[in-house]
């Protein structure tokens, strides 16, 4: 097995070469600069007065070398885990991520973990109950919950749940209240989760409905199987059928969606850190694409990537422990 | 069909499915005995309904689709039919154990043999996991498998259809089952390794007194290894008897029909014979008999047409359900047919 | 009518094709019946938007004279819409009438032929409206003259208010009964914008989808097929274009290139293709060891022949099943992206947009602004949603019943 894995964490190196490479091309052949944009709409307009000052800026970043050599060097710090400055904030990229990716990754944890306990045994309930009322109401109230567009679930809970106007149950932006840091731990913790319930709220109602909906059919498809027949047929009671021998052969498709649900809900963030105002990558992400920061763009990129690349690669392996008719020398 | 000797006796089964199609009669008024120790074979075409009244004995049927709607299956003084469901799953397994068509699938793919076959023996005997494995390994060793040692960690996947069959046997066979019913067991095989497993099943069978209820449509395995055989044809059974006196001489046209189209040593030239047209669909079966639009004997009897013979003994331990064969119809009923009909053809 | 098809199909003893059996199983279900119509009439509101909500009268009277301002107001773009729907509805008139009379071998080159002469008359007709119908704007405030007596007999539209009518004095108003849903900030009728928002939402879904499983299913037919060294580097693009999250990757094409209708399109199409070459491909590595493709290529049949006309209709039935569902994506994809600022530019109204307006600069909630067009984008995808899901239901049980 470790060989499959040192396989496949070499072949990753390619695939981020290639995510880098094709960010990188998309960022920089568009028109215009970071500093256009951030001098305002003014700066794009007398160029000649501000050019001087953009082309220093240029030069003090590296901008003005030919875009191959800036990837160049640009990877070659990388490989010291260097991304460079922030142009708008001006510090290191680093000290960003690492401030911002522990709330994103917090967020977005704590929903997976919810819809995972949520949605496992309402699938299995609704299989078992086949076409009775549990599995068609469910399933009618799941179809629409995945409907529900984000920004307004999260704009209505905000406007509802907000302000004073109506209710005043949750705060409406930001991780923590302006007088967090003066709090002792617990009541911390408290203030924090108190802001990120509307968040996680919005980030889980999606998800019930895909996973539910296929740990149903992998359920359906399990009960149907001639294994079942066999199992009942040794005598054994229906809930040791189902739990025992049904389930434990639909967990397999089930173990590979949460490879891939991962990477989905961190591109799902970036709506919901802008409605609720939560500085984590989403926002980062948001951010530096549109004031053309392309150290972070770069760096966010990367990272993700990464990430994605490994949660696959988990998804693959548990795959494997999972299910013995697969063994790695059949992957390549 | 003697009291003492009989160890499993089936009473006017009849099994329903109300689809959305329609309802579907796939067992009707089914009656037959299983002896201890012996092997008795259900045999037809697919879709006759035998599968479903070998699931019927075990109670494995469907429930929303599909429905018992009335008959006796006694089993040592029981109607299994009127047990309670644990009553059922204590006997599953136990008393009556059951193996299937496709070993392919019939086996959990993602446990290794051995903890299926474990699960069997702790379901119903109380045993340490020990115990049990040490059993189980027994059981391998008595269906044939080498090296049961080594082979019950394995996964069915890593293993050939023959022996995959032979694992279900042994799963079968482990709570050592008073009677043991086989759908199709060969079919979904090579033929060199049905023969084999064939024979694993009579030694079986003659090592611990096993009876057999044995599922096929394989006339040349009932030939060899049935002591008694009943022939079903849409959901009834049209003749019953001994497998010896079946073969010398079958007495439903339908069985006839099955007999003459087996190609024999010797036999030269001309085209195998045929049953004319196809088994009817079980949501439009025939009136009357529901043989008749395919028999050359009754296609055009009005009789036959409008009125269903039920399965009759003729002679002593042969049973048939048709107008025509010698000894079925009572006086009466000859005089009210030549009555109504005029003199028979 | 379709047990008449059926009948007639069969005492001429043809037998029922794929999408027929697809088309009756799916029939079966009401829920999916009432989603489909929920997306007819979704569609014939766009196509006739103009006609259902705007702000020049169909016809009125001017010193004595009529005139029929809202006809002679119509831009190129409306008339190429409906010119689309006619041909559309004839298409799908032609298909019923060759279901019922022409055998089944003959139907494919007929229905080829029938697309072609359908497609060609749209582009020409299209591009001679394009040509010939000048982009005027007709800012007359006929109101204003209703009012001020400078003309009578007037018959408006349902909703008398154009998508790009601004009003300043009536920013931000709450549902009343001269604006049944309000007005956003800078004052144009909600209800108006959202019918023409489906235009946009409706031509992003459909157009995005169309590219993305076009892409899809020429990469994952050629992975397929090939398979080898061809099928390895394909994966390795493939595995790329997965690893990079989606939605990032299309902000930061979008932020970087204009913002316009037809960008959008293409970008969400660019990047959403990979689930339905993956399905292809799959579906691809089963059919070829099959022995009728066998047959095919041993015949001596080109390559495009084999991929497309024998392997592909066999392979594509979970593509259209995502294709719903895409569409369904795509228009969340474009609400987000009109949300964030990325999307169309105003006046072109867009649901996202007019979402994102639900806050206004002085932090007041605005309800309508943010229930409205929620509902619709709400609304419209669980339509998809379910017609999607009632496909795959629909071609699911037929392959277990032929299995």
């Amino acid at each position: 097995m470790t060989d499959y894995i040192i396989r496949r964490l070499l072949l990753m190196i390619p695939t981020l070469l290639g995510i880098t490479i094709m960010v990188f091309t998309i960022s920089r052949i568009a028109p215009g600069d970071p500093f256009s944009i951030a001098m305002g709409p003014g700066g794009q307009l007398d160029a000649e007065r501000f050019a001087d000052i953009r082309e220093q800026q240029k030069k003090l970043h590296g901008l003005d070398k030919p875009l191959p050599v800036q990837y160049l060097i640009w990877l070659k710090r990388v490989a010291t885990l260097n991304f460079g400055d922030s142009i708008k904030h001006h510090r290191p990229v680093i000290e960003l991520i690492k401030e911002r990716l522990p709330i994103t990754l917090t967020l977005n944890l704590i929903a997976f973990v919810i819809i995972y306990t949520v949605s496992i045994p309402m699938g299995v309930l609704a299989a078992v109950r086949h076409k009775k009322l549990f599995d068609r109401l469910s399933s009618v109230i799941l179809f629409m919950l995945w409907s529900l567009p984000v920004m307004l679930v999260g704009q209505l809970l905000i406007g509802y749940l907000c302000g004073p106007a109506f209710k005043n149950w949750f705060p409406p932006a930001g991780l923590s209240s302006n007088y967090a840091d003066t709090l002792p731990f617990f009541s911390w913790l408290g203030d924090r989760l108190w802001h990120l319930v509307l968040p996680v709220i919005c980030l889980t109602y999606s998800g019930f409905a895909y996973l539910t909906k296929q740990v149903r059919a992998g359920m359906l498809e399990s009960l149907r199987a001639d294994y079942v027949r066999t199992a009942r047929a040794k005598g054994l009671s229906n809930t040791i059928v189902i739990f025992r021998h049904a389930f434990r052969n639909s967990i397999i498709p089930i173990i590979t969606i949460m490879a891939t649900l991962l990477p989905a809900m961190l591109g799902g963030s970036v709506i919901i850190e802008r409605i609720f105002s939560i500085p984590g990558m989403g926002m980062l992400a948001f951010e530096a694409v549109t004031t053309r920061d392309y150290n972070v763009v770069m760096a966010v990129a990367t990272i993700a990537g990464l990430m994605n690349l490994i949660g696959l690669l988990l998804g693959d392996i548990a795959y494997a422990a999972v299910d013995p008719r697969v063994s790695f020398e059949s992957k390549v | 069909m003697s009291e003492n000797g009989t160890l499993l006796s089936v009473e006017n089964l009849s099994t329903y499915f109300f689809t959305e199609e329609g309802l579907v009669k796939a067992v009707q008024d089914v009656s037959f005995c299983i002896k201890k120790g012996k092997t008795f074979a259900l045999v037809g075409e697919s879709g006759c309904g035998k599968s479903i009244t070998a699931l019927s004995v075990m109670r494995l049927i469907p429930i929303p689709p599909g429905k018992i709607v009335s008959g006796k299956i006694i089993l040592e003084k029981q109607n299994l039919l009127k047990c309670a469901e644990k009553k059922m799953r204590a006997i599953r397994g136990n008393s009556i154990a059951m193996i299937f068509q496709e070993p392919m699938t019939s086996l959990n793919p993602v446990f290794t043999i051995g903890s299926q076959i474990v699960e069997a023996i702790q379901l119903h005997q109380k045993k340490s996991f020990e115990q049990a494995r040490e059993d189980a390994i027994q059981m391998l060793r008595k269906v044939g498998i080498s090296d049961p040692q080594r082979r019950i960690d394995e996964y069915p996947h890593q293993m050939s259809g023959g022996m995959r069959q032979r694992v279900m046997i042994a799963m079968a066979i482990s709570c050592k089952p008073q009677l043991l019913i086989a759908d199709e067991p060969t079919t979904a095989l090579d033929v060199t390794i049905q023969a084999q497993i064939l024979d694993l099943l009579d030694d079986l069978q003659r090592q611990d007194g096993m009876s057999i209820l044995l599922i096929t449509h394989d006339l040349g395995v009932v030939a060899e290894r049935a002591d008694d055989v009943g022939v079903m044809y849409a959901s009834r059974i049209v003749e019953m008897a001994s497998g010896r006196e079946l073969f010398a001489g079958p007495l439903h046209p339908y069985t006839q029909g099955l007999l003459k189209a087996r190609p024999t040593l010797g036999y030269q030239g001309k085209r195998l014979a045929i049953i004319e047209g196809t088994v009817p669909n079980p949501l439009k079966f025939p009136s009357g008999c529901k043989f008749h639009p395919r028999c050359y004997l009754g296609c055009k009897d009005k009789r036959c047409q409008n009125l269903e013979p039920q399965l009759r003994q003729v002679l002593p331990g042969r049973f048939a359900a048709c107008w025509y064969v010698p000894g079925y119809e009572t006086a009466q009923e000859k005089a009210e047919y030549e009555s109504s009909y005029g003199p028979k053809q | 009518m379709i047990n008449m098809t059926d009948k007639k199909a069969e005492q001429k003893n043809w037998g029922v094709s794929y999408g027929q059996m697809v088309k009756n199983e799916f029939m079966k279900n009401k829920l999916n019946i009432i989603s489909l119509f929920f997306i007819i009439v979704l569609f014939l509101l766009a196509i006739f938007a103009p006609f259902i909500a705007n702000d020049k009268p169909y016809v009125i009277r001017i010193e004595g004279k009529l005139s029929f301002p809202l006809f002679s107001s119509l831009t190129a773009n409306d008339y190429v819409i409906l010119l689309a729907a006619c041909i559309g509805l004839c298409q799908l008139l032609l298909m019923r009438r060759n279901q019922r009379t022409i055998e089944p071998t003959m139907r494919g080159h007929v229905l080829r032929r029938q697309l072609s002469i359908n497609a060609a008359i749209f582009i020409i007709c299209s591009v001679m409206l394009y040509i010939f119908i000048p982009s005027k704007l007709d800012a007359t405030d006929y109101k204003g003259m209703i009012s001020s007596n400078r003309a009578s007999d007037a018959v408006f539209a349902p909703i008398p208010y154009g998508y790009a009518r601004t009003d300043l004095r009536k920013r931000e108003q709450p549902p009343s009964r001269e604006h049944w849903l309000g007005t956003d900030d800078v004052g144009s009728d909600v209800l108006c914008r959202l019918i023409y928002g489906s235009r946009i939402s409706l031509s992003v879904g459909f157009v995005a989808v169309g590219i993305s499983s076009l892409i899809g299913i020429i990469i994952g037919a050629v992975l397929g097929y090939f398979g080898g060294k061809v099928d390895f580097i394909g994966m390795r693009f493939i595995e790329i274009m997965m690893a990079i999250p989606v939605f990032f990757l299309i902000i930061t094409i979008v932020a970087y290139w204009e913002r316009s209708l037809f960008n959008i399109m293409v970008i969400i199409g660019l990047t959403t293709w990979t689930g339905d070459a993956r399905f292809i491909r799959a579906e691809f590595f089963k059919l070829r060891n099959q022995d009728f493709i066998q047959a095919a290529v041993s015949l001596g049949l080109p390559i495009r022949s084999i991929l497309f006309r024998h392997m592909l209709p066999n392979g594509i039935a979970p593509v259209l099943v995502n294709a719903t569902f895409g569409v369904a994506g795509a228009i969340f994809i474009e609400a987000a992206l009109s949300f964030l600022g990325f999307g169309v530019a105003p006046p072109t109204p867009s649901w996202g947009q007019m979402l994102s307006l639900g806050v206004s600069t002085t932090g007041r909630f605005l309800w309508w602004l943010t229930l409205f067009p929620g509902l619709a984008i709400f609304v419209t995808v669980l339509a998809y949603n379910l017609v999607g899901e009632g496909l795959r239901d629909a071609v699911d049980p037929r392959l277990r019943k032929a299995a």
